[in-house]
């Protein structure tokens, strides 16, 4: 809903809307139409894509959207097609910049403009999705021009005038806009846009290519190899290049305030006309702390705030200016430079001042709300407080200190919840045996016995009701005997069961982030054995290492878990596959079958779905040639314990590769406890047939054709709301498509069931 | 102003100009397009300003959500980015969470109306929220959500309205409209027969601050493990503490009845919950006399109300019941952690 468009003193019509920090700067996206964007969900940046792709299916713009591997990925999906001639967008958070990060001094390097939303939240470890800055202060130093947005209507406002300050002939370089995760990213806020995308594309203008990689009448070189002494001399034209956006950073500013009404400088400076104390201070928390100036103001103390609406080039000229008379100052980071005795606008700040003549500004290096720890009007006073302490005494006691850390309850202690899991109470129910014939069989699988089976995960943990990742989890372990140490990759099944002070995990777990789980895990387990060479744990200590990951994490996390199956390290890799990004919202993940709909492939009159078919990770994970390769499904639970089992003794010889089916009541859009008819109907359609592969030996464990069970594909699909549209008319050619996969595949499989050579 | 053209003004106003509205509810119940429709429809339809957020994290079905509503006149700026601490509108979506969450900090009497989901009368609910005192008041949304096939943020809505007393309806609905119109047309008629409804039937009762109970002020509360306490690099020593949470805020209305008789133990439960709330233990076998393994009930502080387990249960053991109908303390079969 937007008010009617109003028109002002002969400038264009401007509408309001109601609009998060993501949501506008996908709207300035739209209204820019980029050529591309290539991006990766991450929280809290993941909307920006989201709302486009749901444009898209509304035929509001024809940006290509790309979803990449990973944000390396999508970095380099943007750095290609930049080098090809149009305008590129992107958006990312926290350790997804720290993802691209090698890909961002390429971009600015080789002189690419394009356009960056940074929506701002804490690095890992550990974990924390919330919003700071440490991921773009990180990022501040690698080429690119950096503007802050400081809350919705600077998101769209920066967003529009980025493109023109980066593609400028003088300049030629990506532009960063980074505004806040959370704070800004997710409130709505009323926002003024232009009324009509053709204002925003003449103020614009068509992108100017200076170097096109398609081209073919003038072939270049892009990227060469370039040492010393060349080198220093291509850093230097890119050192100029971001001194000369200073000024032209000016102008745009200029032209888009007599375009749009709206003003911004370098450095937005608050009542500090004769302030004698300030708070230099960045984005949301900034426009907080204005109401405790202005609280301190009444009390006619003279305080003001600084903040910067660009970092990169720094404005070292209006931080000058406008320090000139203070004599109190606190420059408050909510990020830390560790060790470096301040965050890095303190360090900034400081050197700023460095030998200026007559300034006697003292400073003062406070680290705030970390990992979106709340920042409240009370906490810019107590900041303000201190500057003016600094000003009356003309020193600063505390240099640098975190504000707002607390020590804690030294009469607290954590209770304990569980005994450890010993050897013989993990043992004894399950025996895997060897046939004469070298098969394995598995004795002891039965379903009530297993009960006794001590839970390796806990109750308590925080999954939506009727999630399957916990169904999947319990009912594999149950074939598992001894101790396990588990790995969880970034997800559903790891946000969950870990939120600290809590974990619901009562054997060791280990998280890392989901770029990265399989290579983790295969040093955990080397160490294991090295330690074990060396005598150091004794030598019959016995460990079973299982890697847990979604299918999500199996797109970012494919190369290092394919890097450990080539390797063969003594682990098992589970899977649980539910079919997307349920973590971060329901995106498309690659295992999403053809036509149906995420958050980021809807279904609407310009697009039905997905529009490539799913991956098929076990038959991925089988061309390496690792010893034992599985699929695995609730609704067949002895099937599971059995292969768990068979697992186990696999992994004595190497990596094992188990894929399960994961029914997510949110995503799918279904009843919760449904669970197994839908999981049945995946299964009898074919389109998650139940199989193992042992030393290459593919065998069907469950034949739906031959049990005349086997149901077309609109069978699971009518089950699920995120697939209803797949049963409409308009979205049959898509239907068809995907049923003829289905059955190639099954084809397929069969003909392995029957030749071991396949 | 608002599209008829008058200025909107606010019946009361916070130290820094703003009507403040807080929703206490668990993912899933729609507070967060609550606050946004509430927030729209003030700045859009009535000339306000304002803002709509939510406390996100990674929040799943289920968990608590607290959402948060600004709104202030249409000239003044809005800056401050933190959450509503003292709202003039306290709305819980869901009681049980009275249970786990303080959903009452932060309600001051004279200044707060809380409004609140349940069958319960005015005075029962100061009782059962254990209100210092003030204005409260009373919905049934669950009951005209199932009735009119709404849901039940649209009823909270339309009791937010009342008690807030300067929403206009046309730019709520017209906010509605644009929220749902093109995607749920059918649903239009539901929702606005909720909204009515909700605005309609909210009840409400007036408290004197009598000592009953005392006052619940909002803290910020910090964690008790700190830089000086906490084991570094953020490890848990304490394997498995989830289990001391409380999961059944989690539920909305239903529960699975264990029925004994009907167990044949054959185990089928226990692979389908994904809450590990089945108490096993090895016992003798009520029917048979032979030792093995024996169900002895659910332990309800895990469950989440998924159905799952009536689902597989081929036995007619385990039934979907109305939680409302049971003694949740009687039944609850407690799993045993620690020897």
């Amino acid at each position: 809903m937007a008010q009617t468009a109003k028109k002002q003193s002969g400038r264009p019509a401007q509408t309001m809307v109601v609009q998060s920090g993501n949501e506008i700067a996908a709207t300035a996206a739209k209204q820019i139409n980029y050529h591309v964007m290539g991006y990766y969900p991450i929280t809290p940046s993941t909307e920006v894509a989201e709302t486009l792709d749901a444009m898209k299916a509304e035929g509001e713009h024809t940006i290509r959207m790309i979803p990449g591997d990973g944000e390396h990925g999508a970095a380099g999906i943007c750095f290609g097609a930049s080098t090809a001639g149009g305008r590129v967008f992107n958006a990312t958070s926290a350790n997804g910049l720290l993802f691209a990060f090698e890909q961002l001094p390429v971009q600015s390097g080789e002189r690419f403009p394009m356009v960056f939303n940074i929506v701002t939240r804490a690095v890992s470890g550990p974990l924390d999705i919330r919003g700071d800055h440490s991921d773009i202060m990180l990022a501040m130093n690698t080429g690119w021009i950096t503007l802050m947005a400081a809350d919705a209507q600077a998101v769209y406002d920066m967003n529009v005038m980025a493109p023109k300050i980066g593609e400028e002939m003088s300049v030629r370089l990506p532009v960063m806009v980074a505004f806040d995760g959370f704070f800004t990213s997710h409130q709505k806020r009323r926002v003024e846009i232009f009324a009509d995308d053709q204002v925003v594309r003449d103020f614009l203008g068509p992108f100017v290519p200076t170097v096109s990689s398609v081209d073919m009448k003038t072939p270049v070189t892009i990227g060469p190899y370039m040492n010393d002494p060349d080198q220093i001399n291509n850093k230097k034209q890119q050192s100029d290049a971001i001194i000369r956006s200073y000024d032209v950073i000016k102008k745009v500013f200029a032209e888009y305030e007599a375009l749009s009404g709206r003003r911004y400088d370098l450095v937005e400076c608050y009542r500090m006309e004769d302030a004698e104390a300030a708070l230099f201070i960045l984005n949301s928390a900034a426009e907080t702390a204005k109401e405790a100036v202005d609280a301190l103001r009444k009390e006619g103390l003279k305080v003001g705030l600084i903040r910067p609406n660009v970092i990169r080039p720094f404005p070292i000229e209006e931080v000058r200016a406008v320090l000139k008379n203070v004599k109190g100052l606190v420059v408050a980071d909510r990020q830390d430079n560790f060790g470096g005795w301040g965050g890095a606008m303190a360090i900034e700040v400081k050197a700023a001042l460095q030998g200026l003549k007559g300034n006697a500004t003292q400073v003062a290096a406070r680290v705030y709300g970390t990992g979106g720890k709340e920042f409240f009007v009370e906490d810019a006073a107590a900041m303000l407080r201190e500057a003016l302490e600094i000003a009356k005494t003309g020193t600063v006691s505390v240099p640098y200190a975190y504000f707002g850390a607390n020590p804690g309850d030294p009469s607290f202690t954590p209770a304990k919840a569980f005994d450890p899991i010993t050897e013989a109470q993990a043992s004894g129910l399950i025996r895997v045996e060897t046939t004469p014939e070298g098969k394995m069989e598995v004795k002891g699988n039965i379903l009530r016995n297993l009960t006794e089976r001590p839970k390796r995960i806990g109750p308590g943990h925080g999954a939506c009701p009727g999630c399957g990742i916990f169904v999947n989890m319990n009912t594999f372990m149950k074939g598992i005997e001894g101790h396990v140490v588990i790995l969880f990759h970034t997800g559903c099944g790891m946000v969950v069961t870990t939120g600290y002070p809590y974990t619901a995990h009562k054997i060791t777990y280990i998280h890392n982030l989901f770029q990265n789980g399989a290579a983790t895990l295969s040093g955990v387990v080397e160490m294991f054995a090295e330690r074990k060479a060396r005598g150091e744990i004794p030598k019959d200590e016995k460990i079973t290492f299982i890697m847990v990951t979604g299918d999500g994490g199996h797109d970012i996390g494919m190369g290092p878990s394919i890097g450990a199956a080539m390797r063969n390290h003594r682990m098992i890799i589970c899977e649980y596959d539910n079919q997307g990004y349920q973590n971060t919202g329901s995106q498309l993940s690659f295992t999403v079958p053809l036509g149906q709909s995420t958050s980021t492939s809807n279904y609407g009159p310009h697009q039905h779905g997905k529009a490539t078919h799913h991956k098929d990770t076990a038959q991925i994970f089988a061309a390496c040639h690792v010893p034992y390769v599985c699929t695995v499904a609730e609704n067949n639970p002895r099937d599971m314990i059995r292969k768990a089992a068979k697992a186990q003794k696999y992994a004595d010889e190497g990596l094992v590769f188990v894929k399960m089916i994961s029914m997510c009541p949110l995503a799918w859009k279904t009843e919760e406890r449904m669970s197994v008819p839908i999981i049945q109907a995946s299964v009898d359609c074919c389109f998650f047939p139940l199989y193992e592969v042992e030393h290459g030996v593919t065998t069907i464990n469950y034949d739906p054709e031959e049990k005349g069970k086997k149901v077309p594909v609109t069978e699971f699909l009518k089950h699920m709301g995120k697939t209803k549209h797949m049963l409409k008319p308009d979205c049959k050619p898509e239907l068809d498509r995907f049923q003829a996969e289905v059955d190639r595949r099954w084809v397929r499989l069969k003909e392995m069931h029957k030749n071991p050579l396949l | 102003m608002t599209q008829s053209g008058k200025a909107v003004k606010l019946p009361v106003k916070n130290d820094l100009g703003f009507f403040e509205i807080r929703m206490e509810s668990i993912g899933g119940l729609g507070a967060n397009v609550a606050g946004k429709i509430l927030t729209e429809a003030a700045i859009i339809g009535m000339g306000m300003n304002g803002a709509g957020f939510a406390s996100y994290g990674s929040e799943k079905k289920g968990t608590p959500v607290k959402g948060f509503v600004r709104i202030c006149e249409g000239d003044q700026k809005v800056r401050i980015n933190s959450p509503v601490e003292e709202p003039h509108v306290l709305a819980i979506f869901h009681e049980a969470l009275a249970k786990s969450v303080p959903v009452t900090a932060g309600a001051v009497p004279g200044k707060t109306v809380v409004i609140l989901n349940t069958r319960r009368t005015p005075a029962e609910a100061r009782d059962f929220l254990k209100l210092e005192g003030g204005r409260v008041g009373v919905v049934d949304a669950m009951e005209i959500a199932m009735a009119t096939g709404s849901r039940v943020n649209m009823v909270m809505m339309g009791a937010i309205m009342k008690a807030a007393g300067f929403y206009e309806w046309k730019a709520v609905e017209e906010t509605v409209l644009a929220q749902f119109g093109k995607k749920y047309a059918s649903l239009m008629k539901s929702n606005m027969e909720a909204l009515q409804r909700g605005f309609d039937e909210v009840a409400f009762g007036e408290f004197p601050a009598d000592g009953k109970f005392p006052a619940t002020p909002f803290t910020r509360e910090e964690p008790k493990l700190g830089y000086e306490t906490a084991p570094i690099g953020g490890t848990i020593y304490s394997v498995g503490n989830m289990r001391f949470k409380d999961l059944s805020t989690s539920r909305t209305g239903t529960i699975p009845l264990f029925i004994l008789d009907k167990c044949t133990r054959c185990g089928e439960c226990d692979i389908t919950c994904p809450d590990y709330c089945f108490v096993w233990e090895k016992g003798k076998d009520p029917k048979t006399g032979k030792d093995g393994m024996v169900l002895l009930g659910i332990d309800y502080q895990y469950c989440k109300g998924c159905l799952r387990c009536t689902h597989i249960c081929k036995f007619g053991a385990l039934l979907p019941s109305k939680e409302a109908e049971q003694d949740m303390d009687k039944i609850t079969v407690k799993h045993k952690f620690l020897k």
